[in-house]
């Protein structure tokens, strides 16, 4: 079996910002992200869609970089750059040619250091987000189902249940004090790390890390929100309607198990048994022998779980077949469940999850979510930095998901995969399709 | 040690980029085995791992005049159960080999492709093979995948991107197949499990095919298992495409796909340009860099960062293997349809009447020589960048001089790419939304005509 040994090298500058390194000279590129600790969960009341508003006018320009530059910069430098917004992180990123490093960490330096953007710019950019949400969500069949819609069922606390891409009103709401108090509390050094992954000696990277952002001020203190939820205790569900699909359509998602506690890894195990492709057994009961749903799939996102530092749902999506009712649907759904309690899992069986675990692992360090070369080492190792201080775990973290055995996989499914434990969203369609064929044997 | 760094000492200007550095494009090994497939490997040793991609020269575009996207549905039902091995023995075979299966066809080609680790890369291979020539198109499995197919139509044409590309290719291509990127419903209902089972019979033959393989293995290793695993398989004739006249309309039309309760409206404006086989191809990559199809791009910096219009407006250079295209996109707030055509316009015929600045020019150059070397870092990219060139029979050395020859284009280039390929005054714009909306500024821009989501005049 092959075993992988990434190199990884950390250091804390002097304000606190962390910087961590790991060389691979295979081709002439490094991929560069700052991680900064703060997402959409801790976004200021009134103000939902904020943290992913706030993203946008970190392109905005900075003191010695106009508007536009940044992106010249980066672009005339023979590279790509993008930035993303998610519950617990916001990060930015640059894949270049090795020869431009230098370039990219000034550049993100001086956002980091002095963010320049005026009232003209955040008009702007309010109106570039609601065209996004537009053509994200509000344009699109099923849009924003179900990662805008299960949440505001799920939770009961603000940070977790609100809308995450934001309120119209809330955004027009937004002002240029809001961004610079936002950027004032969190883009803080000492709330951030620096990744520099790729073509690079470890060295020479850390000297112009420190050249460039050492100066930066830290914080004095970053402050905290209490992003926990009440215990559930039954089940919950909600409905949204659906402008433009015709099909059913619905969520289910369990709250699972803290970050790397030892259900955790179990957990991930589960999820591979259940989804994991068209072998998954949600998907070869439902769709493959049933033939109750369209598509089902889902899961809590192996190998790329690593960036929740609260509470997280491991969802399953099913778009049914309308002559199915959706309490039909619940119930096939159920029966998969109800075997995973049932029976423990066989030898075989699991020795494939490991398998697929471990080259799913390698795909996801080597390019990953964002489709550029070594995005998703770089994004494993900012939140292992982030939330464990721990970046070498990007090389152990494998094992303790392959050392999971059958019985830990069939106590984590009776503890977790309860009905007091989930909660289920039904996107309704306003014009529901007319079901084809008749089928025997299942309540409409 | 370099000594701390006060506040005021920030350099105040960016740091010049060091040389370009040497891009070493991994090797090739190119063969065709005595059945005619062509077979290209490349060795990638980062991670233990090997993709392989299977590719036949035929696609929807050969069947699309009596059974449109047949090839789509035939790859589908490929992996559903072959004479040795059933559905489910398939799908944990892969995870087995930690392996993942996509099986798809496009206008031009049908494709098996599988990565997974290298240490299976036998079994991965021969995975490929029972799918490439042993598919027993199981009546049950057909029937389950026209209803899945079914129902992704139905959501798709409520899609407005999907729905815009659809009118904006039967504008383009008319009667020639390549204007045809989906079935209608009827069509669906229509398909024969054996249309299925002749299409793989003709088009997935050893002269039709393509192997490019990328791992983390010798080429030598490689090569054996191939000719090991395809050597014996047999010869036999492929069909080729019959071509057909294009439409070249005279003037600007605009076709709208009325779609009720829009709340954005979708634009997708072009023309057709050209293959990449032709010698203008880098210098229309060039223009369509400076254009729109980059971030720092005019497109870009005009609709989106000065005026808000829109999240994601981009242009694009689309090669089919016998012909392109050209496009402009944008969804946009549905009162600035036509603030917004205006400026798609004003930029197109900026760039085709004065030259580009020495220093965007330098900027868009830069740009598409650092980024046409990104793929090299990932199995997945080379493989991309692989099939770019021997699907499209471009010269051996295309990926190795990719660099120099962009570097040599000059502002001129930029013009001429620019006036022959970027042809606003006869550029057909599709917009998708609601009606009684847009109607009115889209007809600013020349004769309306209208369709339903199902493709029916309104």
């Amino acid at each position: 079996m092959s075993k992988l040994q990434i190199p990884v090298e950390i250091e804390t500058l002097a304000n606190g910002l962390r910087v961590v390194i790991s060389p691979d000279h295979s081709a002439p590129i490094v991929t560069v992200g700052v991680y900064y600790q703060i997402g959409f969960r801790l976004e200021p009341r009134g103000r939902s869609g904020f943290a992913h508003l706030f993203e946008h006018m970190m392109f905005q320009g900075s003191e010695h970089a106009g508007k536009m530059e940044h992106i010249r910069l980066i672009n005339s430098s023979g590279g790509v750059l993008n930035g993303t917004t998610n519950y617990d992180i916001t990060n930015y990123f640059e894949v270049v040619p090795s020869n431009a490093l230098e370039r990219v960490l000034w550049l993100e330096a001086d956002r980091m250091r002095a963010l320049k953007v005026d009232d003209e710019n955040l008009r702007n950019q309010r109106d570039v987000v609601k065209e996004e949400v537009r053509v994200n969500v509000l344009n699109q069949p099923y849009g924003g189902f179900p990662w805008l819609d299960l949440p505001p069922v799920a939770y009961r606390n603000w940070p977790n249940a609100h809308n995450f891409y934001g309120d119209f009103a809330d955004l027009d709401a937004a002002t240029l004090q809001d961004v610079r108090t936002f950027f004032h509390t969190y883009y803080a050094p000492n709330n951030a790390v620096l990744l520099i992954v790729g073509d690079v000696e470890p060295k020479e990277s850390f000297e112009l890390a420190r050249k460039y952002f050492e100066s930066i001020p830290p914080h004095p203190a970053v402050p905290s929100a209490d992003t926990s939820e009440p215990r559930q205790l039954e089940e919950r569900r909600g409905e949204v309607e659906e402008k433009f699909g015709q099909l059913p359509a619905l969520a289910i998602g369990y709250n699972i198990p803290q970050r790397h506690e030892r259900d955790w890894y179990a957990s991930a195990l589960l999820d591979r048994v259940l989804h994991g492709g068209r072998a998954g057994r949600i998907h070869r009961t439902l769709v493959l022998e049933k033939q109750i749903a369209i598509a089902a799939e889902g899961g809590m996102g192996f190998p790329d779980a690593f960036e929740y530092n609260g509470p997280t749902l491991g969802t399953t999506t099913i778009y049914h077949k309308p002559e199915y009712s959706p309490e039909a649907t619940v119930a096939a759904f159920d029966e998969v469940i109800a075997e995973v309690h049932d029976k423990t899992l066989d030898a075989d069986e699991l020795e494939q999850i490991k398998v697929k675990c471990r080259a799913d692992y390698f795909s996801m360090l080597e390019s990953g979510g964002a489709g550029v070369p070594r995005f998703g080492l770089m994004h494993a190792l900012a939140c292992f930095t982030l939330f464990d201080n721990d970046p070498q775990r990007v090389n152990t973290v494998l094992d303790n998901f392959l050392s999971v055995t059958p019985a830990e996989i069939q106590a984590t499914a009776r503890k977790y995969l309860v009905p007091a434990n989930r909660s289920i969203v039904f996107r309704k369609p306003i014009v529901q399709a007319a079901p084809v064929g008749a089928h025997e044997g299942v309540q409409q | 040690m370099t000594s701390a760094t006060s506040p005021t000492a920030f350099p105040v200007r960016a740091p010049a980029v060091g040389p370009e550095r040497p891009v070493a494009w991994p090797r090739r090994t190119v063969r065709t085995l005595a059945n005619g497939m062509q077979v290209v490997l490349a060795e990638q040793h980062t991670f233990p791992k090997i993709g392989v991609e299977l590719f036949f020269r035929s696609g929807n575009a050969l069947v699309s005049h009596k059974s449109p996207d047949l090839a789509e549905l035939t790859s589908r039902v490929i992996r559903t159960g072959t004479h040795l091995h059933t559905s489910r023995q398939i799908e944990e075979g892969l995870r087995r080999m930690g392996a993942s299966l996509g099986t798809m066809a496009g206008a031009d080609t049908s494709a098996i492709a599988i990565s997974g680790l290298s240490e299976f890369a036998g079994k991965l291979l021969a995975m490929v093979d029972d799918l490439a020539r042993n598919a027993a198109f199981p009546a049950d499995e057909f029937e389950r995948e026209r209803r899945q197919r079914l129902e992704e139509l139905r959501i798709e044409r409520t899609t407005p991107g999907f729905l815009a590309n659809e009118r904006f290719r039967r504008v383009l291509f008319g009667e020639h197949p390549y204007a045809v990127v989906a079935p209608t419903e009827a069509q669906v209902e229509a398909y024969q499990r054996d249309s299925l089972a002749d299409f793989y019979r003709e088009n997935y033959v050893p002269s039709n095919a393509l192997l490019i393989a990328v791992g983390d293995l010798s080429s030598d290793s490689m090569m054996a298992l191939v000719e090991k695993t395809f050597g014996a398989w047999k010869a036999g004739p492929a069909p080729t495409l019959a071509e057909t006249e294009l439409p070249h309309p005279r003037g600007r039309a605009v076709h709208l796909v009325h779609l009720p309760g829009t709340v954005q409206t979708e634009i997708l404006l072009g023309n057709l340009a050209i293959t990449r086989q032709s010698p203008d191809w880098r210098r229309s990559v060039l223009a369509n860099a400076i254009y729109g199809g980059a971030f720092n791009s005019r497109l870009v910096a005009n609709i989106r960062e000065q005026k808000g219009y829109t999240y994601s407006p981009r242009s694009a250079l689309h090669a089919l293997r016998h012909h392109g295209y050209f496009s402009v996109h944008a969804a946009v707030r549905n009162d600035v349809v036509a603030a917004t055509l205006t400026e798609m316009f004003y930029e197109l015929d900026r760039l085709r009447s004065l030259p580009v600045s020495d220093g965007e020019l330098a900027d868009a150059i830069n740009y598409l020589s650092g980024v046409f070397s990104l793929g090299i870092a990932t199995q997945d990219g080379l493989l991309a960048q692989l099939s770019t060139v021997y699907l499209n029979a471009l010269p051996e050395d295309y990926l190795e001089t990719f660099r120099e020859k962009i570097r040599a284009l000059q502002a001129g280039d930029v013009l001429e790419a620019a006036r022959r390929y970027f042809d606003s005054a006869n550029a057909q714009i599709v917009i998708v939304g609601d009606r009684a909306q847009v109607e009115p500024q889209a007809a600013l821009f020349g004769e309306v005509r209208v369709h339903d989501a199902q493709g029916k005049t309104m």
